[in-house]
């Protein structure tokens, strides 16, 4: 066997490795089996959420006749659900922005300035990571928002909120920071620049990808959380959407279940398309430093 | 060494001749980027769990009026002469057996299956499917199965009974709320969210692995499965190591899934340790919060004992 055909062997093994046709379809076959597990329930509720009220007794996967009105409905009928919403909307954003800000500013001085007891920093993040925070925290948190006249104050819960993800937020920028070579920022701050204009002008554009994966990650915290809203907050007009979603007692009433997957529906799909459109940065962040986070 | 003492009395006195403001300023200086995320790591993480340590010494009842004690370790003492705090940890450790070989294993298989994919567009289609439950916020995942399990209209139920019709509308499981069953409900639930994140982290784990190596190998004759043990599991070994040791912590210490599916019943499978201190601290009587506070202790304790254990199995050997 010549050289070349062996390259030409191994290359073809690395286009598709186990090389015959049978088993790379079998491989597409066993991938596309998860990926219809992972979408089926989700196809579900869409597909609920424009069902006749009928259909959706009958509990057939595919409806004899489609109706679109339950997305009027909700908003016209369940009273608390524009403001719930606008709860969801608020705290989630307000949530992004100062614990993206914090995990920047944190990271970027554990990397560039380096100031006396980073070290103990970085290992108090990360055993908060491995003890069970959340859970055990919530005692305590009542009385703290107790004492700060924050119970059943919905801007209150942003302040626990911005915690729920800051440790990881601040390893994985971290880890971005340490991509970007130190001689960068001095050259930066030899011309003049301070800290903060070296990191803005600079660092940023450098760690967009990072950015992107410590969005999504306290996105998905604070739009989700369940624990601290249901604990801190009891009047239904003050809950955040999923609190609200969750107790409901589907079937019934303004609850029935086409509405119910309607109210699903616009809750979830703005973080999917989001998603989706941001997944090349995305997964570039995951693959330059955050999983090593 | 004296000449190191002596530098440091210059500069000790340079500090006091300047007076220690400069000093303090450029402390701050340095700090100033770390002070945002420290407030709120701080006021938020450490002290509700230094103050939940106090609260656990103490017969401290939120709703009370009566001043609060110093009890030493009473709580600790009552809690693990409690059957109930045995079972709720048993409980614990049980979900946890249901949910961490599925939550591992299947993605590693994915992981390898997608790995191979030539196709690079094929490939980003497979990452953005795989990925989207894990863009779904948790409780909204619970919500999406507590349809699914719905005991009169979930589609599940709806399989099981008028397509295969293995059940009847009378025998047909009851999923939810505390049976038997609400456990391994659960973990599928859990494992369906994990997988394709976790498939993620194991195919970021595999590009990082050279091919020559099992290419080599295969064109030597190793079998697949031989290139697997032989290569590619012992390469793979520390990225499983943080997902089995974060998995198993997140696993002992859930709490809104039973909140959600289990309740407050004291003889379901889902009164876990967590539902238990949450019980003792939020529901029961003047809110026994100190009491709740010792089994918060006790069960982050105990996982954190298993959660080392765990690091010392998987260390690097050799």
């Amino acid at each position: 066997m010549t050289l070349e055909a062996d390259h030409a062997e191994i290359n073809a093994l690395r286009e598709e490795p186990g090389s015959s046709i049978g088993t790379s379809a079998l491989r597409h076959v066993v991938i596309n089996f998860f990926n219809l597990i992972i979408l089926l329930p989700l196809a579900w509720v869409l597909i609920m959420s424009v069902k006749s009220l009928p259909d959706a007794m009958r509990g057939n996967f595919w409806p004899r006749r489609f109706d679109f009105t339950h997305y009027g409905f909700v908003f016209q009928h369940i009273a608390t659900l524009p403001v719930n919403l606008f709860n969801s909307i608020y705290v989630t954003t307000a949530t992004v922005l100062i614990t993206t800000a914090c995990a920047v500013l944190a990271g970027y001085a554990l990397v560039h300035i380096k100031p006396l007891g980073s070290g103990l920093v970085v290992t108090a993040l990360l055993i908060s990571l491995y003890f069970p925070v959340r859970v055990v925290s919530i005692i305590s948190i009542y009385e703290t928002q107790h004492w700060l006249g924050l119970i059943n104050n919905t801007s209150g819960l942003i302040l626990p909120y911005i915690t729920l993800q800051l440790a990881i937020s601040i390893l994985i920028m971290r880890s971005m920071f340490q991509l970007v070579p130190h001689e960068m920022f001095e050259s930066a701050r030899i011309d003049g620049a301070g800290h903060w204009r070296a990191l803005w002008e600079i660092g940023l554009p450098m760690v967009r990808n990072g950015l992107v994966v410590i969005f999504i990650v306290n996105f998905v915290a604070a739009w989700g959380e369940y624990l601290l809203c249901l604990t801190l907050v009891d009047d239904e007009a003050k809950r955040t959407m999923p609190v609200v979603l969750a107790a409901a007692q589907g079937g019934q009433g303004q609850w029935a279940w086409p509405n119910l997957a309607a109210v699903y529906v616009i809750v979830v799909t703005p973080g999917i398309i989001a998603f989706t459109l941001a997944q090349r940065l995305f997964f570039k962040g995951l693959m330059e430093g955050a999983l090593k986070g | 060494m004296a000449q190191a003492i002596v530098n440091d009395e210059v500069e000790v006195g340079a500090r006091v001749a300047g007076g220690l403001a400069p000093v303090l300023r450029k402390g701050m200086n340095e700090w100033l980027f770390l002070i945002p995320a420290l407030v709120f790591f701080i006021g938020y993480q450490v002290w509700p769990i230094i103050r939940v340590l106090w609260m656990s010494f103490t017969n401290f009842q939120l709703l009370s009026d009566k001043p609060t004690q110093w009890v030493g370790f009473d709580n600790y003492v009552q809690a693990l002469h409690d059957p109930l705090m045995w079972a709720s940890l048993g409980r614990a450790a049980l979900f946890t057996l249901m949910f961490l070989p599925g939550t591992i294993i299947l993605p590693l298989l994915l992981a390898i299956l997608v790995d191979r994919v030539g196709n690079q567009r094929l490939a980003t289609v497979y990452r953005v499917i795989l990925l989207i439950p894990a863009v779904i916020p948790s409780t909204l995942i619970f919500v999406l199965w507590k349809w699914m399990y719905n005991y009169q209209s979930g589609p599940i139920n709806h399989l099981l009974v008028n397509t295969f019709g293995l059940f009847t509308v009378q025998n047909a499981p009851q999923w939810l709320g505390g049976t038997s069953l609400t456990l391994p409900a659960i973990a599928i639930m859990e494992v369906w969210w994990g997988l394709g994140y976790h498939t993620i982290f194991f195919i970021a784990g595999l590009a990082a692995i050279s091919k020559d190596l099992p290419d080599a190998a295969r064109i030597d004759g190793a079998s697949e499965w031989q290139v697997f043990w032989h290569i590619t599991r012992p390469q793979l070994a520390p990225i499983m190591m943080i997902l089995v040791v974060l998995r198993f912590g997140s696993a002992m210490a859930v709490i809104d899934e039973y909140l959600i599916f289990g309740g407050f019943n004291r003889a379901s499978p889902t009164y876990t340790w967590t539902i238990f201190m949450y019980d003792q601290a939020f529901k029961t009587g003047l809110w026994r919060q100190g009491y709740g506070a010792s089994i918060g202790m006790i069960g982050a304790v105990a996982m954190m004992f298993v959660m080392a254990g765990l690091i010392w199995i998987f260390r690097p050997k050799g």
